[in-house]
């Protein structure tokens, strides 16, 4: 019987241990998925900073010049302060509104020291959406 | 014969399972990213309506803000004026370069600012902010 069995596996010599190779391939597959993470797909927001010893221009009523300030609750567009659970929204109104007469408007952003980014960031989607790009932040 | 071949029936054909493993394990191989070097407590502003970010520029240097204001370059994190001296020196041998600022929604933006300054001391006008264009995981 022994002899036999040795014979046979002479005879076919393809057939060669494939257990450990399932075993290690099995690990890697498991590394693998383990280290996989879904990356999310970031946006960018292209902004120009003026120098830092600039003082922020003087307020012109021009209707070409957009004036957004960023506080720590609202945001305050040319004047006009915009607070609260819908401020975004109605904010976005506005900011749609003024960007349909002119594209190429500058957008001064005047964000204050204790104003949270998301703040800004939701501005600029704003801007970035309407297609402005003549957009300077500066801090106050 | 016949009786011993009925005895080993766990002998099931391997080839199409090997075949589809070592197709997972190519997938695996192919998509991950080791090189992932960032502060992964931050967390981005949504920002859907901005450009897609595609990462063109090798120039592009990233500078992260965590929500406490604390700064960090490539996992490593440095004071202001480190950061200043990394800034200035890269400026000196390489020129101006793209920078890029990741900052956590909840950073204040007295702490953004201070890289801002840092980049326009430099010359350095154009700042980009990351935020998230679409998840890809859910985060809580």
């Amino acid at each position: 019987m022994a002899k036999k069995r040795k014979a046979r596996n002479k005879g076919d010599a393809a057939k060669l241990e494939m257990t450990p190779m399932i075993d290690v391939v099995f690990q890697l597959l498991i590394f693998f998925i383990v280290t996989l993470k879904q990356e999310d797909i970031l946006s960018h927001l292209n902004v120009s900073r003026p120098a830092p010893d600039s003082a922020p221009p003087p307020e012109k009523k021009d209707d070409k010049l957009l004036t957004i300030e960023v506080g720590r609750s609202a945001w305050v567009l040319n004047g006009t302060p915009y607070a609260g659970a819908r401020g975004l929204a109605a904010l976005d109104r506005k900011l749609t509104k003024m960007a349909s007469y002119s594209k190429n408007a500058s957008v001064i952003i005047k964000c204050t020291g204790d104003s949270p980014h998301s703040k800004l960031i939701k501005v600029l989607n704003i801007c970035a959406r309407e297609g402005m790009t003549n957009l300077s932040v500066f801090s106050m | 014969m016949r009786r011993k071949r009925s005895s080993d029936a766990c002998d099931l054909d391997m080839t199409p399972m090997i075949d589809v493993v070592f197709q997972m394990i190519i997938f695996f191989i192919v998509t991950i990213k080791m090189d992932e070097t960032k502060n992964e407590d931050i967390v981005l502003e949504d920002a859907a309506q901005s450009p897609l970010y595609e990462g063109k520029d090798p120039r592009t240097i990233v500078i992260e803000v965590d929500k406490r204001g604390w700064l960090s370059m490539n996992g490593a994190q440095m004071t202001t004026k480190q950061l200043k001296g990394i800034i200035k020196q890269r400026y000196n041998h390489f020129g101006a370069f793209p920078v890029m600022i990741r900052a956590d929604r909840r950073t204040l933006h007295k702490d953004v600012r201070k890289v801002m300054d840092i980049c326009s001391e430099r010359g350095i006008w154009k700042i980009d902010f990351a935020a998230i264009k679409e998840h890809k995981k859910k985060h809580g």
